[in-house]
Formats: C-alpha cells, structure tokens, sequence
C-alpha cells in the first residue's frame, strides 16, 4: 500500500507543479467559456457582414417602407438596392436572377405585384447561408411592413396597434424537491452544459495522460526497474489515482473560484449565474461521475498504453475508446429535449455513456433516484472490470518491446 | 509489518544466501529456461554466465516477480521469495533507464522509496550517494542534462541505494566505454567489501573471469556448470596450447593427445586431453614449419565454456544414440 502511495504522490506532484498545469487551471475556465458562450458570440459577430440584395418590386409600394423599416431598426449590415426593370416582369426576373447568379449581389428579393392583399415574395439565392439574411433580418422587416400597412388600411388608431400586438411574458423557473432555490431553466441549461463539457474535456484530457506516461515510461526504460519493485497493478492503481487527484485539483480549484465569484454575481449571455443555487444532489453527481468516469476510462487508456510502443501505435485503439466519450456529446440534445424518455433512460444508463448523459439529465431534469443509482452501480460494475482488464494488458504488454500490438493480440492478453 | 529482523537474518558468509532449485519457464514451443538451479553464496560475486538468449534475463526476471516461472522454488536466506523479501533485492536490469524529467536526487529518492526506505530517509540516502559518485553538484539538475556516463552512475546508485542483501547487474558493462567499466567494476567491488552479494550476469567472460568468485555457465536454457572458478578450474585440468606459424601455414593433422582444435585469427588452439604436457606439443608442432608462436596456459573461462558445450552436446547425441 505505501508503495502505491509513493507512485500516486509521484505523479500528482509532478502534474501539479507542472507549468502546463498553472495554464491550464489559468485558461481552462476561459476557453469553457469560449466553448458555451463563443459560438454564440461568433453569430452575432458573423451577421453584420454587409449583404447586399437587389429588389424587384412589382408594387412599387414596399420598397421605400421596407428600407425605412431597416433603418430605423438600425440594421445596417444590409444594403437594398431597386432593381430596375421595364414594364416586362418576366423579363426583370430573369434579369434579377442573372444578377444573383453573376455574384454582383448576394441574393435577389422579388415583391409581388399586389404585396399587401397577396404577401408573395420569392427569394433567389446562391449561397446557403442567406437564409440566415432571410429569416432574421429581411422577414421580419417585410412583416412589420405589411403588418404597418394593413392597421393603416384596417383604420385602426396608432395608440390600439400596441397593444394588439402584445405577446405572452414567460418567467421560466425549474423546480426539484431536493433544491429549494428555484433557478432560471436559461442559466440551468448553461450550467449544466459548463459541467457536462468539464467531465467531457477532464475526463479525456487527464484519462489520456495515462496512457501517454505508461508509454513514455516504457519507451525510457523505466518499466523494468519499477516492475522489480512494485507489481504492475499497484503501478496501474498508482499512475491512475495519481494523475486523477491533479484533474480533482484543477477542478476544485476552478468551483472555488466559481463560488468566490457567484458571491460578487456575474452575469453571462444577460443571465445571472450563481454555482450557490446548485443543489448538494447535483453536486453530488458532478463528483461522482466526474470521478468514476475519470478511473472507467483512465484505466482502459493505461492498460491500451502498457500494449504499445509509441502514441501512434496506440491511436487506432485509443479513438475507439474516445469514440466512448464523443457519442454522448453527439446525443446531448437528444436528452435535453426528452430527458425522461425511454430513448434518453436507456442511453444514460449505459456506463461509458452515463459520464455525460446521465449527469445531463440530473442537471436539466429531475430523473428518479433509482436510475441515477443504478447507474452509478453500473459504472462502479464497469469500472471493476475496466481495472481487471488494464491489469491483464498492463502485465502482457508492460515489457512487450518491438512489435506493434493488434487487435488480435490485444484480444489474447485480456482472454488470458 | 514484518519483523524487521526477520527478513535480516543472513546466513553466514560463504553459505548461500539465494538459492534456486528446478527453475523452468517456457515460452510456447521453447523451453527458455530447463530445470535450472543455483546456490549463490553469501558476500560473493557470482557469475551467472551464457552467450546471448542463454536464459539469463528469463531466470533474473523470474527471480523478482516480473514473469512467473512454470516450475521451482526460490529460497532467500531459507525463506521463500515474496514481495517483502524481493524489497531486499536490488535489480540493475540490462534495459533501464531514468525518468528524463526528474531531478537527480528525487529520482533517487523515489527509487528508493519504492523499495521500503522511509520518505524523508531516501532524500538524506540520495544526497549522500551523489556525493559519494561526485554528482553532488547535480542534485536538483534533471536527468536530461547529465552525461550517459554520468547516468549510469545513477542508475547505479539507484540500486544500492536501499542496502540490499543482494544484488542482480543484468549486462551491467554493456554500451559502456573502457573508463566507465573501470569505475562500475570499482563500484562493484566496494559494494563486495561492504558484505553485498552480488549475481552478475553477462555474456563477457573474460570480465567475469576477473570479478567474480563463483560462476554459472547456461546455454539454452540448461545449466551447464557451476561452483568456485577454482572449483570449475578443477573439474577442467587441461592444458591449452596456443600456436601461429611464420607463414601461416596449417598445423599437422596428427597431433597427439589434442582433444579440439580451432583457429582464430591465425592463432591455432588445441586442447589438451587431461594429463597431456603442453610440451609434448612443441616438438611436433616445430618439425612441421618455423613458428612466431607457442604459448601453454591453463584454459581461460571462454575456454572453459566452449569445451563444456562441447561435452554436453557429445552426452547428448551419445544418450539419443544409446536409446
């Protein structure tokens, strides 16, 4: 026992006082924000590339209002330009058409003749992406347009329009037994995708490690010496706890941080967010999957590592393991949107899975215990032969030199 | 825990410390190892001797639990060999290596931590033998930087470092240059004088024949010969008689009492059938063209090996003949 204490101190010293383990512990929460809120922040940076349309209005009447509507809206990254034709419509169509399709503008906008009994518009593009111009900027306007002119058709008074376009006011609040703070479904999913993506990225990122020091060990020649000393299972527990308890750290230091700061209160995507309204039961889940999916998927990765001679030679074995971890990320909106549903029971029950998708669902819904508990069983279960099996790779291939290994006999070291 | 004193108990010098008795493992179709037993005394260095995939290294690693052996019992100081007395044996195997990134001194006292010696012990243990190797200066440097020779020093140092009853050196001089040997073999004869039993294994026996007490001579898998190197040089009483003629012409065919007969770079060796005077042969060998060479002398361990090869192999076709 002391002797896996002396490894597991080894190797968590030498990560945490590692320069790559300060950056990361500096960086990391920055690029998780970069990760949940960039890609948002990226679309808006995106739309206000100027775009130019070319408008044939056959009433005659939309154009000016249409234009108005943009400005005063202040939406400036689309310039309109009047496509003239003469009195032939066809002809200005194809005309238009001929436009889009040289690139001398970047989509082309037809008005019907008679716009405001029949809204028809056709809507001529080349590049997929103008649909976004379509549906977020030019539809709107155009409605506001029609809307405009139909109350002043109607007659109905300036002071009523207000108010007969009010729409319904929601505050959405998410309720669990075991929380008494109630918390904006918003900030919820955002949470939830911040913890879900810091189990996805430690898991992958530490559980790797291990196989890379297994293989650097072995390529430096260490692993005889060790050997002579320790049994390979006490260096597998060794390396794995070791190297686990810095990812721990880093983690712990980041939630600290994160309470430290919910006490000033931040605001991100205009929602506030505050790690104290998390419940202790989501917490509780957060470490338990955290760590158990940390030692499911480390172990294996030491035990692929013990079998190969380079990081080359284990990548085709290493991304079907990844494989494990990327497909809950792929099925995340399956879960968030039907989270009690058989599909999503079923597949957060699966133990290489329930890492992401069952902490998923404890964090967006509010599962029955017993499922969560039988999953925390599962992957306990799973976990338990995950040990055996790296064992059993760990001591068929710590002091394999030469060949590269393959599935075969990646298969007989674990049927041994 | 253990009784400390349990695991010290030593028997006498000269009695055997380690002891294998029907050590056999095998790999699919080939035996690498066949019922080999050894005695290794107390305070001696022993030679564990054989060319190049003899089983040497098989035997070692059997020895300290990294492979498990088929068959046979090891003993150490008459108690079987488990995990806590393996903590007793150090192991200098011929693949090793240091973790690159590691400072001297922590590698040290890592190494020896993991074979029992307390925690603020090993850093105190591993100053002191940086000193004692002049590397003091390198204590908090990284492996990196430091010389091969320099490395190996440290490998060295890793493996007395805990006080071991016994100690195995797998190949220990090879890919070291002349002033490197000199400076292990030192090493290894200071750590002889302090009481440390040594197994040295190697396939250079003409290094053995200087170092060590006792030898052991495998081939194949089987154990050919041991005991004292007098002991061995009694059981082969020959005489080796060394000749080159000026104009490198062949020796007569019909020399008497030669048992074998090999060339080597222009130099003919005969051995002799035991009880043969060397000096029988210089007639002969003079009548037959002028030599630049005649030399007698006992048979050098090399000698030694090639003819109990030799006489093994003989037996054998001789037994499959018989049956």
């Amino acid at each position: 026992m002391s002797k896996v204490l002396t490894v597991i101190r080894k190797e968590y010293l030498e990560r945490v006082r590692s320069k790559a383990f300060l950056v990361g512990t500096l960086l990391g929460p920055l690029f998780m924000a970069l990760l949940v809120i960039g890609p948002t922040a990226l679309g808006n940076l995106t739309r206000s590339q100027e775009r130019t349309v070319a408008v044939l209005d056959l009433s005659g009447e939309v154009f000016e209002p249409l234009a108005e509507v943009l400005r005063k809206n202040e939406d400036n990254h689309v310039k309109l330009r009047r496509h003239e034709t003469g009195p032939q419509a066809a002809a200005g169509v194809e005309e238009l058409k001929a436009r889009v399709l040289a690139k001398d503008v970047d989509a082309g906008l037809v008005i019907g003749a008679d716009f405001f009994a029949q809204p028809q518009l056709t809507f001529y593009n080349t590049a997929v992406s103008a649909v976004v111009l379509r549906d977020e900027t030019l539809r709107p306007a155009l409605n506001e347009v029609l809307r405009e002119e139909r109350f002043q058709r109607a007659g109905v008074p300036a002071d009523q329009r207000e108010y007969i376009l009010a729409r319904s006011e929601w505050t959405t609040l998410q309720l669990s037994a075991a929380a008494e703070a109630a918390q904006s479904a918003d900030v919820g999913i955002i949470a939830a995708i911040t913890m879900v993506m810091i189990i996805y990225i430690m898991v992958l990122l530490y559980g790797q490690q291990n196989l890379t020091v297994v293989i650097e060990e072995k390529s430096s020649r260490m692993v005889e010496v060790l050997l002579s000393s320790l049994r390979p299972e006490q260096l597998l527990v060794g390396k794995v706890v070791g190297i686990g308890l810095a990812a721990l750290t880093q983690v712990a230091i980041w939630t600290l941080a994160g309470f430290l700061v919910s006490v000033q209160g931040v605001a991100v995507a205009g929602a506030e967010i505050s790690l104290t309204v998390f419940s202790p039961w989501l917490w509780l889940n957060f470490l338990v999957f955290f760590v158990m999916g940390y030692f499911l998927y480390a172990s294996l990765y030491a035990g692929i590592g013990a079998m190969c001679n380079s990081v080359q030679d284990a990548q085709q074995f290493s991304m079907v393991l990844t494989m494990g971890m990327v497909i809950p990320i792929l099925l995340m909106m399956v879960v968030i949107r039907a989270p009690d549903q058989p599909m999503a029971t079923i597949l957060s029950l699966v133990p290489f899975f329930s890492p992401i998708l069952m902490f998923m669902r404890v964090t967006v819904s509010d599962p029955p215990i017993w499922q969560v508990v039988l999953s925390w069983l599962l992957l306990a279960l799973t976990i338990w032969w995950a040990n055996k099996a790296a064992g059993k790779l760990f001591r068929a291939g710590i002091l394999l030199y030469g060949s590269s290994p393959t599935w075969k006999s990646l298969a007989r070291a674990l049927s041994r | 825990m253990a009784n400390p004193a349990e695991i010290r108990e030593l028997p006498a010098i000269g009695e055997p410390l380690l002891l294998v008795e029907g050590l056999s493992k095998r790999y699919g179709e080939t035996l690498a190892v066949n019922d080999v037993s050894l005695r290794i005394p107390r305070g001696s260095i022993y030679g564990f001797l054989g060319p190049n995939g003899a089983g040497k290294t098989t035997t070692i690693r059997c020895l300290m639990d990294i492979i498990l052996p088929d068959q046979g019992t090891m003993l150490l100081a008459g108690v079987a060999l488990d995990r806590r007395r393996r903590d007793r044996i150090g192991y200098l195997p011929e693949e090793r290596g240091l973790y690159r990134k590691m400072t001297c001194q922590d590698q040290l006292a890592y190494l020896a931590q993991l074979k029992g010696v307390p925690r603020r012990e090993s850093q105190q243990r591993a100053w002191r033998w940086l000193e004692r190797l002049e590397l003091g200066s390198y204590a908090k440097s990284k492996v990196d930087n430091l010389s091969k020779g320099m490395q190996q020093k440290l490998q060295f140092a890793a493996t007395f470092i805990f006080e071991p009853d016994l100690v195995i050196l797998d190949e220990v001089f090879s890919g070291l240059d002349p002033l490197n040997i000199e400076l292990m073999r030192d090493l290894i004869l200071e750590q002889k004088q302090k009481g440390t039993t040594i197994l040295f294994s190697t396939h250079m026996l003409a290094e053995a024949e200087r170092l060590c007490d006792a030898v052991c001579l495998i081939e194949g898998g089987i154990k050919i010969l041991d005991g004292s190197l007098a002991e061995v040089r009694a059981a082969f009483p020959f005489q080796m008689v060394r000749a080159v003629y000026r104009d490198g012409r062949e020796p007569p065919a019909d020399l008497p009492g030669v048992v074998d007969r090999r060339q080597d770079d222009g130099t003919w060796r005969f051995e002799l059938a035991p009880g043969v005077d060397a000096q029988n042969m210089l007639a002969p060998l003079a009548a037959a063209g002028p030599l630049s060479l005649f030399a007698a002398n006992r048979p050098t361990l090399n000698e030694i090996f090639l003819t109990a090869v030799r006489r093994q192999r003989e037996s054998r076709t001789s037994d499959r003949s018989e049956r």
